[in-house]
């Protein structure tokens, strides 16, 4: 019993990151219809940020939370403006070829810049550890639990109470409708786009201290987010939190409880994503 | 005659020396394996560059990026063999690469000298093949060095479980049946799980090894795994005396981590190994790269060019068999110690170059790695238990 819980409060506090990065995804899809893939490549330009500031500042990565909410929102905003919005009306697979292309771009450059290499961060509280009983949790992985669950609130907050909240999920619902009441979709797609960026680099902070910076360290998480995505139904903000539970948590407890279990934690996500698309094809028939 | 003869010799090595040998380079410069490629190339250049300075031969070097993957090795390679046309060919440092290779090499029938690739799965595939030489020792060298030390930590340190987290693709899972058999040989109780390298997700299986309470946590995998670990370990209340890790490099920064103090490992070369080889190496390192490495696929790199220079000077031919012919009969001092060639121990392949005599264990003490086992190699003592504490 003492060995399931402990497995369910691992899962529980994983899903507070894949439900942060996938919540970044959803909002791209849901409101400005992209498939990115290039959102990975967001998370890794935080947990770069993080990385830079810690080596060469020394600062705090807890600090560079919010300069990388800044920077990834405006790379996020700069991308949208620059590369999104021309190809908006083309057809979907060429939107998802040129965040496809984005994403090998991004990798490359910042195989350029910083190389191959596996980068950490050494925090004094990396490895606190709280012992509740019997039970442990990682200091890092609960603080960035609650930081996730603290922005996805804000996040629900602004799109449910506040009037450019309120415009953004009218768009999300219907691309023209609300123009005609005078909301600018395109400044909605570009604030959406740019917090989706935002939410992956403050994951990507998180990453750098939890686990590491390096040019790829998105592309797993990417990977997932789609599962994510898909389980929650495309576009569903609301379903996200729920779905990264159950991706997290079947993780957990399939590496926990399976023999081998341990290699096993990829092909959860894809049983994940293949039951959510058959699920779906079964009610839709 | 002999002044004839004297002549033509002095004429071929003028001819070796101004007419720059093609040398094929294919190393992980991306992907899993990166640092460990990226420091063996720049042992590679640093031993070109003095070796040509030096005028006897001059080597020019063609350099791809395996991307530490199968699918880009094998075009990556074929470009050497069909576009720039090498004989030579340096590479091989990750087994699934390596083995990938097997049938292309075999293919175009370049001389392969073998960086790495310590799978014995990559000795059966370049069974019979007689160009190849492999400088790096087997896994089961690997294997025999680490079982000397756990054998070590048995009797003197009283050890008896061990939990072994190992990656499950061609680098941690080969041959891991055997070890475990060996372990136990030796008294060991062992539990052993597969994990998938870069997930960062350990906190499962530690949580299982909890109730294992193991002496030694070993995991075999790839730097990128380093830091979740000895973060997770501690975060999941898991206390084991010594974390051991084999990986074929470590994370940039993980030594100025605290996290990293009492973490052993093994490798086959540190710059402070008493050695004058080594010595010179760190220093003329140092000179052209303005830092210090230790990763042992550096001195690695340097080690087969010299030995590549040397063996072109007495073949004095660029012809591949020759060369080979050379490289088979060749004595020389190098980092790791002395090189020469022999059949491996399973007698699959011809010339195998280093064995578990170049391996030693290390302890990152201080904020650096220590030479901790054997006794003879060791710098200081090993920290058992070491302190892994909550902190």
């Amino acid at each position: 019993m003492e060995l399931l819980l402990q497995t369910l409060l691992n899962g529980l506090l994983m899903a507070g990151v894949y439900a942060l990065v996938a919540t970044g995804l959803a909002l791209s899809l849901g409101v400005v219809g992209i498939v990115n893939f290039a959102h990975g490549e967001f998370l890794m330009l935080g947990a770069f940020l993080s990385y830079l500031l810690f080596a060469f500042r020394g600062l705090d990565p807890l600090f560079a939370l919010g300069l990388a909410f800044l920077a990834a929102f405006l790379v996020g905003a700069l991308t949208y403006w620059g590369l999104i919005r021309p190809v908006l009306k083309a057809p979907e697979l060429n939107q998802m070829l040129l965040t496809f292309g984005l994403s090998i771009l991004l990798q490359n450059l910042a195989l350029l810049l910083f190389g191959a290499d596996t980068r950490v961060v050494a925090p004094p509280y990396q490895a606190a550890t709280l012992a509740l009983g019997p039970f442990f949790l990682g200091a890092v992985p609960l603080g960035a639990f609650l930081l996730s669950l603290a922005l996805l609130l804000s996040l629900q907050l602004f799109l449910t109470r506040s009037r450019l909240g309120l415009a953004v999920r009218a768009v999300a619902q219907n691309r023209l409708a609300p123009g005609l009441l005078g909301i600018e979709a395109e400044g909605v797609y570009l604030l959406a786009f740019g917090l989706a960026a935002a939410l992956a680099g403050v994951a990507g902070v998180m990453l750098s201290v939890m686990l590491y910076a390096s040019p790829s360290v998105g592309f797993l998480f990417t990977l997932k987010s789609f599962a994510i995505v898909a389980l929650a139904g495309l576009g569903n903000l609301k379903g996200v939190v729920p779905a990264a539970l159950v991706l997290a948590l079947a993780e957990a407890l399939v590496s926990t409880y399976l023999p081998g279990g341990g290699g096993l934690v990829e092909a959860v996500f894809f049983l994940v994503l293949f039951l959510a698309l058959v699920g779906r094809a079964w009610r839709g028939a | 005659m002999r002044k004839a003869l004297g002549l033509l010799v002095f004429a071929l090595g003028l001819a070796l020396a101004q007419t720059p040998l093609k040398v094929g380079v294919i190393l992980p410069l991306s992907g899993a394996s990166a640092v460990a490629g990226k420091a063996a190339l720049n042992g590679i250049q640093l031993a070109a560059d003095e070796v040509n300075a030096q005028g006897r031969v001059r080597l020019e070097l063609v350099v791809v990026d395996d991307g530490t993957d199968p699918a880009k090795a094998v075009p990556a390679f074929t470009k050497l063999m069909t576009v720039d046309r090498v004989d030579l060919v340096i590479g091989g440092l990750a087994s699934g690469v390596t083995f990938a290779l097997s049938g292309p090499v075999k293919q175009y029938g370049p001389l392969f000298l073998c960086i790495g690739a310590a799978s014995s799965v990559v000795e059966q595939a370049f069974e019979g093949y007689p160009l190849f030489f492999h400088y790096h020792p087997w896994d089961y060298h690997n294997v025999a060095a680490a079982l000397q030390f756990f054998q070590s930590l048995a009797k003197d340190h009283g050890a008896k479980k061990v939990a072994i987290l190992y990656e499950d693709g061609p680098f941690g899972s080969a041959g891991i049946g055997v070890y475990k058999q060996q372990l136990e040989r030796l008294g060991y109780q062992v539990q052993a799980e597969p994990y998938k390298a870069g997930s960062g997700q350990f906190t499962p299986i530690l949580t299982r090894f909890r109730a294992f309470a193991p002496d030694i946590l070993y995991w075999i995998g790839y730097d990128v795994d380093a830091l979740p670990i000895a973060t997770q370990t501690r975060q999941v209340g898991l206390r084991p005396k010594l974390i051991y890790g084999a990986p074929p490099s470590w994370p940039i920064g993980f030594e100025k981590n605290p996290l990293s103090n009492d973490v052993a490992g093994m490798t086959a070369w540190l710059p402070t190994v008493p050695n004058a080889e080594s010595r010179r190496f760190v220093d003329a390192y140092r000179k052209k790269y303005g830092e210090l490495t230790e990763e042992y696929m550096a001195p690695m790199g340097y080690t087969i060019v010299k030995s590549l220079a040397l063996a072109l000077e007495r073949a004095g031919s660029a012809d591949k068999n020759r060369i080979a012919e050379a490289l088979a009969g060749l004595r020389m001092n190098t980092p790791f110690g002395p090189l020469a060639f022999k059949p491996s121990d399973t007698g699959r392949t011809k010339y195998q170059g280093f064995g578990p005599e170049i391996w030693f264990q290390f302890q990152y003490l201080e904020g650096s790695r220590r030479p901790v086992f054997p006794k003879d190699k060791a710098a200081r003592p090993l920290r058992y238990p070491g302190e892994y504490y909550l902190r």
